[in-house]
């Protein structure tokens, strides 16, 4: 599980890059079916940046899966 | 057509812009830059609109919200800084003043467009009185660019006539000492 933003109290953490390997697709193909760059999918893989709801059901969908078994939070 | 080859275009297109202007300014044609800056404005949209792809998203409109903020913050303080000291220097030279009032005139312009541009999207964008805020905004920019003109043109100042400073309305410092000529 990669990332992880310790600028907060809560830290997010998501399964970005493990399930986009599993599916065997590059980062530039993921940015396209996102709808974004490819160094917005780098800074979500690497946990540095929170999407916006819609990018997270963007991602989640180009990903074949859901937010919530996307992204987890911990206290 | 490729980011890269769009990054290219805009790349030269700022040089020949910047080429232009600048010769414009050197033979004082002003109406040249003007023309010059607006059909460049319309080329980047045409290009903009060919490039496949996207060129910037979300991460990048916050990132530059937060660019944007701390700039203006920083040019904000500077220019106040810097308009005490041309204050400060006006009795050598009176020429520092008008420095001293483009300074202030601009930082309070910048912050109150930044002020309304947030209240807008914070407030208005979304509700019933968005035609009502934007007529009042409107409103506002046509009484500060009246009072701006008003400021600038000179209307108060003396004017030098026959080897005598003429008082030309009701300027608020004493005639120039330089010699009338």
């Amino acid at each position: 599980m990669a990332g992880a933003n310790r600028g907060m109290q809560i830290i997010m953490q998501n399964k970005i890059k493990e399930l986009r390997i599993k599916l065997n697709i590059t980062q530039e193909e993921l940015a396209d079916r996102a709808g974004v760059r490819r160094e917005t999918i780098v800074f979500l893989e690497q946990g540095k940046y929170n999407p916006s709801l819609r990018l997270a059901h963007d991602v989640a969908k180009a990903l074949k899966t859901t937010i919530d078994k996307l992204f987890s939070f911990e206290d | 057509m490729t980011q890269k080859q769009y990054q290219i275009i805009r790349l030269s297109l700022v040089v020949v812009i910047a080429m232009i202007i600048s010769q414009s300014l050197i033979y004082k044609n002003y109406l040249l830059p003007i023309a010059v800056v607006i059909v460049g404005s319309l080329l980047m949209i045409y290009v903009r609109r060919r490039v496949k792809g996207v060129l910037a998203d979300e991460r990048d409109y916050s990132v530059g919200g937060k660019a944007a903020l701390l700039a203006m913050q920083i040019y904000s303080w500077l220019a106040v800084i810097a308009m005490f000291g041309a204050y400060s220097l006006e009795k050598y030279n009176p020429a520092y003043e008008a420095v001293a009032v483009t300074l202030g005139f601009s930082t309070c312009i910048l912050m109150l467009t930044y002020s309304v541009i947030f209240r807008y999207y914070q407030r208005f964008k979304f509700s019933d009185k968005k035609l009502i805020y934007t007529v009042a905004v409107l409103i506002l920019f046509l009484v500060m660019a009246v009072m701006t003109v008003r400021v600038f043109s000179g209307e108060d100042n003396w004017l030098c006539q026959n080897g005598q400073w003429i008082k030309h309305g009701q300027p608020d410092w004493p005639a120039p000492t330089a010699e009338c000529k």
